[in-house]
């Protein structure tokens, strides 16, 4: 299936999906389960928007580092400011941060962004960045009141204390409140598969995203994830915007690998998702995604920022593949069945185990669908130190 | 150890003068044991998550849920005695002034409900969330807002004396003292304000943002700050006294019994010190994140973070723990023979 057929299918009502076929990387010595039929139905709308992933910008990544933007586990928020004023105009080649941020949000929009509390305390998305996003996206024009700091889980949310420490006005909001419930969510748009005999096999979108908001910041952080391989901005969206989504892994087999991709192509989200804005000023490199042990935390103190989903997380995932090398850490695509363990603390404590077969070919399958660039040699990648 | 003073303003008998009454955080109850709890004695199902701290007046628990509706449960049957609803969620923990109860909400409405009858006594409104809880001094209600005002209303009828705005968001609850205005600030700066008109006073600036109420003994004012830092100032000028640093950012508030404090951090522990030194008596390891205010009983500091556990307060060894209260912003209610917990999924639980 080609992007513009996946894309009319999802746009125009429910589509029928099958993956065999894709390439899942090198994981190929213990046989996982093949992913059964996946069905979405998105939202109808005329056109996918040109901002959509990959974006105005299709395989160019930013990347920014300094050994100074995190110093004791503190992030400087001046540094902060430099750093991604720097990205925005490199990615855009605009002269000005306001003529780049120009570029993704007008005045009239409802901005969403998309952060990813689920490792807080230890590692969520900065409160130092969004703080600037915020002030990106309000010298555009847009006023605080129409800009909505979202995600999930309250709860995770409160943890991040996130609702005292953005600016005012701006709105921070759970998609639900406790750890059940559909109230939050569109039952018109859905992902629909059975993955292991699960009795709900729908997994719906928020309602924030499908009819709240017009334009979406994402912000996911860099961390290893024991099902997916990495939590980047592709598991950040999908997982993050869908309920009922923890249904795709039960130990030790993961689905994540195709349902993330196919489900940040699901529109209006697909549209919506028009840049993107890594925080690895933490980078978690075993444990994720709720890891709170700090051994396995490094203060990276890097950005990664684009519109490409795919290239980026394709690079994250190099950066942490890497990280584990250094650390004598098995590669996340390892499948060895000795590997695999049930205790949760075990997991938590010793690198080389994990509590499924990681599946990263999530972001290549990514790729397929259209939504971004994950042959390495075609990423244009940037650094700026 | 005594308990001595627990606030330090010449308080009148109605006045609640920071976040679940007094500086031990007891929610209004008289007395507290807190010995480990045996039984359920009632259990009730709320039907909507609960993300704030119940409070105990005449033999009724209150408790406020995110759907928008106030509880008045019996507190030895578990027996509804009365339901307020609004339109709008609640995440304020409520308070008391006289017979009324009070509490904000996420339309930036505070309202007063008659404690008896579950009825509205009078309304007033900020331009933007109000998850503090409202505190009330001499017959004036203070809160903080979303929208970066504290305001002040006349606890009688809810009419507005002055709203003043500051640098960020307020989620810190005050401490409303006899002249005197304590909070944090989204801003990062703790701030002293004029009882009678909202004009600052001091200020003191902490390395981030500000999420911890504060609590207030003697001349010392202490809170907690995103930057890590336990904080204590002097509260005529601001000036840091001393301030101690943990492994997190704290949120949670700080309970107080004599001459010693004891806060949570995010780093999953609680921290005991002495008030006029800094000098760390004790640390525990709760085992999970810690947001809510320690509550103090008899003679252990109880804290929920996904269960509740219980520390004796002289040394910081575990007393008890309790798998029910799974929750990371409310705060149990002690009293000598009971206690009542909320948890983040709707249910609360009266154990003996």
């Amino acid at each position: 299936m080609d992007r513009r057929s996946f894309v009319r299918n999802a746009c125009l009502g429910s589509a029928s999906l099958y993956f065999h076929g894709f390439a899942h990387g090198a994981q190929s010595d213990i046989p996982s389960p093949k992913a059964p039929h996946i069905e979405t139905r998105g939202l109808s709308q005329p056109m996918p928007s040109p901002l959509g992933m990959p974006g105005l910008f299709p395989g160019r990544v930013v990347e920014l580092s300094s050994s100074e933007a995190i110093v004791r586990n503190r992030v400087s928020q001046p540094l902060i400011k430099e750093m991604l004023e720097r990205g925005m105009k490199e990615l855009t080649g605009e002269n000005s941060a306001q003529a780049a941020w120009a570029k993704f949000v007008e005045p009239k929009d409802i901005v969403g962004i998309k952060i990813n509390p689920s490792g807080a305390p230890a590692c969520c998305s900065s409160p130092e960045i969004v703080r600037e996003i915020v002030t990106g996206v309000q010298s555009v024009g847009v006023p605080a009141g129409n800009i909505i700091v979202y995600d999930r889980y309250a709860y995770e949310i409160d943890i991040g204390s996130y609702q005292a420490l953005v600016p005012a006005n701006v709105k921070v909001m759970g998609v639900q409140d406790a750890f059940t419930g559909t109230a939050g969510y569109d039952m018109a748009i859905y992902c629909d598969a059975n993955f292991f005999g699960e009795w709900e096999t729908r997994s719906y979108m928020a309602s924030v995203v499908a009819r709240g908001v017009t334009k979406i910041i994402n912000v996911p952080t860099m961390k290893d994830h024991s099902a997916a391989g990495v939590t980047g901005c592709l598991k950040n969206l999908g997982y993050g915007t869908f309920n009922n989504v923890a249904r795709s892994h039960r130990a030790p087999y993961s689905f994540t690998d195709p349902l993330i991709g196919v489900m940040c192509s699901v529109e209006p989200l697909r549209s919506k998702a028009v840049l993107h804005i890594m925080d690895g000023m933490r980078q978690v490199w075993h444990g994720g995604p709720l890891t709170q042990v700090q051994d396995f935390i490094y203060p990276a103190g890097m950005l990664y920022v684009g519109t490409d989903p795919v290239a980026m997380d394709t690079l994250e995932l190099e950066a942490i593949e890497k990280k584990r090398r250094d650390e004598g850490a098995p590669s996340v695509w390892e499948h060895d069945p000795a590997s695999i363990t049930s205790n949760d603390h075990e997991f938590f404590h010793d690198p080389k185990k994990n509590l499924f077969y990681r599946r990263p070919g999530h972001i290549a399958s990514a790729g397929k669908l259209g939504l971004g660039v994950a042959d390495r040699a075609q990423i244009d990648h940037r650094r700026i130190a | 150890m005594t308990h001595a003073q627990e606030n330090t303003s010449s308080t009148i008998a109605s006045d609640w003068p920071t976040l679940l009454k007094d500086n031990r955080r007891t929610g209004g109850r008289e007395d507290a044991a807190a010995r480990a709890p045996k039984k359920v004695r009632w259990q009730a199902r709320l039907g909507s998550s609960i993300r704030s701290a119940p409070v105990l007046g005449n033999g009724l628990l209150y408790v406020t849920t995110v759907g928008g509706t106030v509880f008045a449960i019996e507190g030895n049957t578990g027996r509804t005695r009365w339901k307020f609803q609004i339109k709008d969620q609640i995440h304020s923990t409520p308070s008391f002034w006289k017979n009324l109860l009070l509490f904000g909400s996420d339309s930036g409405a505070v309202y007063a409900v008659d404690a008896d009858l579950g009825v509205k006594v009078w309304e007033a409104s900020a331009n933007g969330e109000v998850w503090t809880s409202p505190v009330t001094a001499a017959g004036v209600v203070y809160f903080g807002s979303a929208d970066a005002r504290l305001y002040a209303v006349e606890a009688e009828t809810g009419r507005q004396k002055w709203a003043q705005e500051f640098g960020g968001r307020i989620y810190s609850t005050a401490f409303a003292a006899t002249d005197a205005i304590y909070f944090g600030c989204g801003d990062g700066n703790v701030y002293c304000v004029e009882a009678t008109s909202g004009k600052a006073m001091w200020h003191t600036s902490t390395g981030n943002g500000i999420d911890s109420s504060p609590a207030l003994a003697g001349d010392t004012l202490l809170i907690g700050s995103e930057d890590f830092f336990f904080y204590a100032l002097d509260s005529k000028n601001g000036a840091v006294k001393w301030k101690y640093e943990t492994g997190l950012g704290i949120a949670s508030s700080p309970v107080v019994a004599g001459q010693l404090v004891v806060i949570g951090s995010k780093d999953g522990y609680l921290y005991a010190l002495e008030i006029p030194t800094g000098r760390l008596v004790w640390k525990a390891h709760v085992g999970g994140v810690v947001t809510a205010p320690p509550v103090i009983a008899d003679d252990v500091v109880c804290i929920q973070s996904w269960g509740t556990l219980a520390f004796e307060i002289s040394t910081g060894k575990e007393a008890w723990r309790a798998g029910v209260g799974g929750a990371v912003q409310s705060a149990p209610v002690l009293t000598k023979d009971a206690m009542y917990l909320a948890s983040l999924d709707g249910d609360v639980y009266a154990l003996e």
